[in-house]
């Protein structure tokens, strides 16, 4: 019998509630039901403190997705949705099908809202990757081409993202997966029923559900060592994009149905607890209990056990909640128009039960009942209040920062793995389908889209989350993180609206890893609450940690939606011409922890430190000189310091065409303090209060630091090869 | 006259929706046909083969495509000179199906959009296309410039064009060449190749010149707001750069 992750305590409470032993379905079920990775069993009464009200929130966290208002166009009120996952378990040990199946995953939590998905977003952590035929490079390379092989043949753009190569990530990969979709605010479809769906069929849509996933919530609930021992076991999941992007275009038709109809339903992708985790919370959540005959479910093999069938993660299924007078055209569109079982091996929609009023989960196989359990039981928040240890920052040394020299020291950090050109990765990702990119990948801080048809409504992505703060301390790394996602977003030109994060942490039972989870909580929690940013979803991912039990660097990975009223008030990639002011707008304090300088040169000195209130002036200059139109180009300061957001500004003028340099004098220009790097116009009357200027552009391709000279497109080979070797 | 263009979505296909609003914006009649309609295609005047992953681009990219009996209308239609472009896995499928260069007999073709070189990797990666016929040698061209640049994104798996030796010849031989990759100034050479295709090609046209396959998308690069910095007018939802092409279609279509 297959291991099941429930403790002591656990299953006497289950006894407790039923009267009597579980069955196996229903120990498999509540196994499921009350992981980690269903439950957020140790970090929901933490994750409570973050903000996620706003005037712009039109769903918060607690459904497949959040929603957050992105603009009106022709009189309706349009919502970007929003979700963030992780598939860092599976994508360590079988990167490729495990990094395509989280993206499989995080497109239909935003599908399933009503949405059509418009964008994705893949922060990435790997381990170091020196060795280009190495295990560390073996992972680096599955799993980009795995995101890419879904998101391209799904057909939606791959437009902002990220990825570090640090050392710990060498057993443990975290592959984030973010992706984006538009809906009109009142056509969103919930993840439950209401009250009155007493009745309603329960409709299960896509790929014949197979023993592939079997036990993948407690798998990914597991630390590594056990999760070895569970590979033989098939708790991997397998993606077929191309019945993704059937099931897709087919949703599309049905919400149309729906919309013509004005009939109200419930959607919801089927992820961790399969059948009956989806079935369970669609019905459970609105009140509702269920009733449900297994045998109606299309399988892919004779005699699959009834726990098999209803608790394994079989990929690209969904579960509609409709009222059954509309079931006959809902399995019409989806078997015939969309023809769903000539795509993949019995795939279908089909009824395979009912929503009833009676608050019992019911599941039937061969005639029997096999589980019949409270549903307020089955979907019962549980709390585990665990003990941890303060994290506290030291503050690290404060000694002398040692004269940096321009000449020997800024190619170095050109080329380090932190900083060089991310192009021969994401050059594998389509960025551009869909025909509504307005910035791809690579082509600013944020990528933009415009993702209402004849709109000039434009939504900005990006993501962060610096390992090499997180690696210091949990805290400042997580508020770094809101605020380095946002400058993104601000630095395209748009108005950051909402945050969705993803909290990849070690073992919550271990009192300091569990500690850092917290500290991280509290300074996404702290960030958010001062810019008046929301959360409004996110996801946790617990057990990071490797065989010798040290835990990942704290990864809270943040990414940030920005809007833009017209999609023409973008911030074009690079510099536009000789003779314009350069302005370093934010924090500029000369210290170095935690930045590439730092590590390049092997020292460790102090956190710069983050101050909020700045941080709201910096972007309001910079919104006020995109507003005026006199805001020219624009980065954010971030890894490799202002100079390398220079430099890029300078690579983008030239692949542009333009032969465009600047000059500039700053002391220590490799500091990652933050803030903003603009071009302006010189007549631009930019307030000045916490600006300076740092130099000014010319009208050749060169670049002089402090009276050094470097040829913009020789530092440009230097920085564009180093990745060319792992992603040739 | 307006005449009906059908834009086809097998399973798989995954541009079908920019294609269908590229056509309109243009001042095209075009309409999606669903892979379960194949029945209603003949009724058309013209056929757009968008981009995408036809049927899993399983065995080669377009080869289980050309088969689907979507394309019996397609086929049907080109011989009686209806026109036809495909665009992307689109021109992968009209070289399988024999349609393009069209040196052979259908649905026995001569040569291939393949795997890429040096790398068999996706690339997404945006291009110039240009044109490297006399405009007139291709209906759909018609209305091009002669040397006219179009912008697009190559983005792509298998986009080489290969072939045995005679068939390449015979390629050339026939003015089959309807595109090849340029860089933004116009110059053509291996740099701006982004998949080794043979020829530098990016899009061959049958020799009646009324089917023409072409890799890029210039519908991913065909509205002000795909390209702000390049932009024709101060209207970002106009269509521009790649559109050049999708409009030359349409004008022939309604002629």
């Amino acid at each position: 019998m297959k291991q099941v992750g429930l403790r002591e305590d656990e299953l006497e409470r289950i006894a407790e509630g039923l009267g009597r032993r579980p069955s196996p379905v229903e120990l498999y079920a509540f196994d499921a039901q009350w992981s980690e990775h269903c439950s957020y069993k140790s970090s929901r009464r933490h994750l409570r403190r973050l903000p996620s009200a706003g005037a712009r929130v039109v769903l918060g966290p607690g459904e497949d997705a959040g929603i957050v208002h992105l603009g009106t166009h022709a009189g309706e009120r349009y919502g970007i949705v929003v979700a963030h996952e992780s598939h860092n378990h599976p994508s360590q040990v079988v990167p490729f099908e495990g990094a395509a199946t989280g993206v499989g995953g995080v497109v239909r939590d935003v599908l399933c809202m009503g949405a059509e998905v418009v964008g994705l977003a893949d922060p990435l952590r790997f381990g170091l990757t020196d060795d280009v035929r190495g295990h560390q490079a073996y992972v680096a390379r599955s799993a980009v081409d795995g995101i890419g092989a879904y998101g391209n043949a799904i057909g939606v753009p791959n437009v902002a993202g990220d990825v570090y190569f640090e050392r710990g990530f060498n057993d443990n990969c975290l592959v984030n997966v973010i992706a984006l979709g538009i809906v009109k605010e009142d056509e969103v479809v919930r993840s439950y029923v209401p009250k009155e769906a007493d009745g309603w069929d329960l409709v299960l849509v896509g790929k014949a559900t197979d023993p592939s996933g079997f036990g993948g919530a407690s798998f990914s609930s597991l630390t590594l060592d056990a999760r070895d021992a569970q590979l033989n076991k098939s708790a991997v999941q397998v993606p077929d994009p191309f019945l993704e992007n059937v099931l897709m275009r087919a949703t599309y038709r049905v919400f149309a149905l729906l919309r013509g109809l004005k009939i109200a339903a419930a959607f919801k992708d089927l992820g961790a607890g399969g059948i009956m985790g989806c079935s369970a919370e669609i019905t459970g959540q609105g009140g509702c209990g269920a009733d449900i005959d297994l045998d109606c479910v299309n399988v892919a093999l004779p005699a699959m056990a009834p726990e098999v069938i209803a608790v394994g993660e079989t990929q690209e299924r969904l579960l509609w909640a409709v009222p059954p007078e509309i079931s006959p055209e809902l399995l019409r569109i989806y078997n015939e128009v969309f023809t769903l079982p000539e795509i993949a091996c019995n795939a279908r929609a089909t009824v395979i039960g009912r929503v009833t009023s009676s608050e019992r989960y019911i599941l039937r196989h061969r005639g029997e009942v096999v589980m019949d359990v409270p549903s307020l039981l089955l979907t019962a928040h549980i709390d585990d209040e665990l003990p941890y240890t303060e994290v506290i920052y030291h503050g690290g040394t404060t000694d002398e920062l040692p004269a940096v020299d321009v000449e020997s020291i800024f190619p170095k950090v050109l080329a380090h793995r932190d900083v060089c050109s991310r192009e021969p990765l994401y050059r594998r990702y389509d960025s551009v389908v869909r025909g509504s990119t307005v910035l791809p990948r690579g082509s600013g801080d944020a990528g933009v889209l415009a993702p209402v048809t004849g709109s000039r409504l434009g939504v900005a992505l990006a993501v962060a989350g610096n390992p090499r703060y997180g690696r210091l301390d949990p805290k400042y790394a997580a508020q770094h993180a809101v605020l380095e996602a946002m400058r993104r977003v601000v630095a395209v030109g748009a108005v950051p609206i909402g945050l969705t994060d993803c909290l990849n942490f070690g073992n919550p039972r271990k009192p300091e890893q569990y500690g850092a989870f917290i500290a991280a909580v509290d300074g996404l929690a702290h960030a958010a609450t001062e810019l008046d940013l929301p959360f409004v979803s996110g996801n946790v991912s617990f057990y990071n940690e490797g065989p010798d039990g040290a835990p990942i660097p704290a990864s809270a990975i943040v990414a940030c939606v920005g809007a833009l009223d017209d999609v023409a008030a973008v911030v074009t990639p690079g510099l536009k011409g000789a003779g314009s002011s350069l302005l370093w707008v934010g924090s500029r304090e000369l210290v170095v922890g935690g930045s590439v300088l730092a590590d390049v040169l092997g020292i460790e000195g102090q956190l710069p430190a983050l101050s909020m209130s700045a941080e709201r002036a910096a972007v309001a200059i910079v919104h006020d000189a995109v507003t005026r139109g006199v805001l020219r180009a624009c980065r954010a300061v971030a890894d490799g310091g202002m100079l390398t957001a220079l430099a890029r500004l300078a690579f983008d003028a030239m692949l542009a065409g333009r032969s465009i340099g600047a000059e500039i004098d700053f002391g220590n220009p490799l500091c990652e303090a933050g803030g903003f790097l603009c071009e302006v116009s010189d007549d631009s009357e930019i307030d000045v209060t916490g600006v300076l200027r740092v130099g000014q552009t010319i009208d050749e391709p060169q670049l002089i630091v402090n009276g050094v000279r470097f040829d913009v497109a020789r530092l440009y080979e230097i920085w564009s090869r180093p990745l060319a070797e792992l992603y040739p | 006259m307006s005449r009906r263009i059908a834009v086809l979505a097998f399973p798989g296909t995954n541009s079908e929706d920019e294609t269908v609003r590229i056509l309109r914006d243009c001042g095209g009649d075009a309409e999606l046909v669903w892979w379960s309609q194949a029945e209603q295609l003949a009724q058309y005047d013209a056929y757009v083969l968008s981009g995408g992953f036809a049927h899993e681009d399983r065995v080669r990219a377009g080869a289980i495509a050309a088969l689907d009996p979507m394309m019996d209308a397609v086929i049907d239609g080109a011989c009686a000179g209806k026109l036809v472009l495909g665009i992307c896995n689109g021109a992968q499928i009209l070289l399988e199906a024999g349609l393009v260069p069209g040196t052979g007999a259908v649905r026995q073709p001569t040569a291939a959009f393949t795997k890429n070189l040096p790398a068999p990797h996706f690339v997404c990666r945006h291009v110039r296309m240009r044109l490297a016929i006399d405009p007139a040698r291709c209906v759909i061209t018609a209305g091009l410039e002669p040397g006219a640049l179009i912008p697009a994104w190559a983005a792509h798996t298998e986009g080489r064009l290969a072939a045995p030796r005679e068939h390449l010849d015979e390629i050339v031989a026939g003015g089959h060449v309807a595109f090849v990759y340029a860089h933004p100034d116009g110059r053509v050479d291996d740099g701006a190749v982004p998949n080794g295709s043979a020829l530098g090609c990016a899009g061959l046209v049958n020799r009646a010149g009324n089917v023409l396959a072409i890799m890029p998308h210039p519908e991913r690069d065909a509205w002000n707001f795909n390209h702000l910095a390049r932009s024709e007018g101060d209207d970002v939802l106009a269509p521009s750069g790649g559109a050049l092409l999708f409009r030359s279609f349409v004008d022939a279509v309604n002629v």
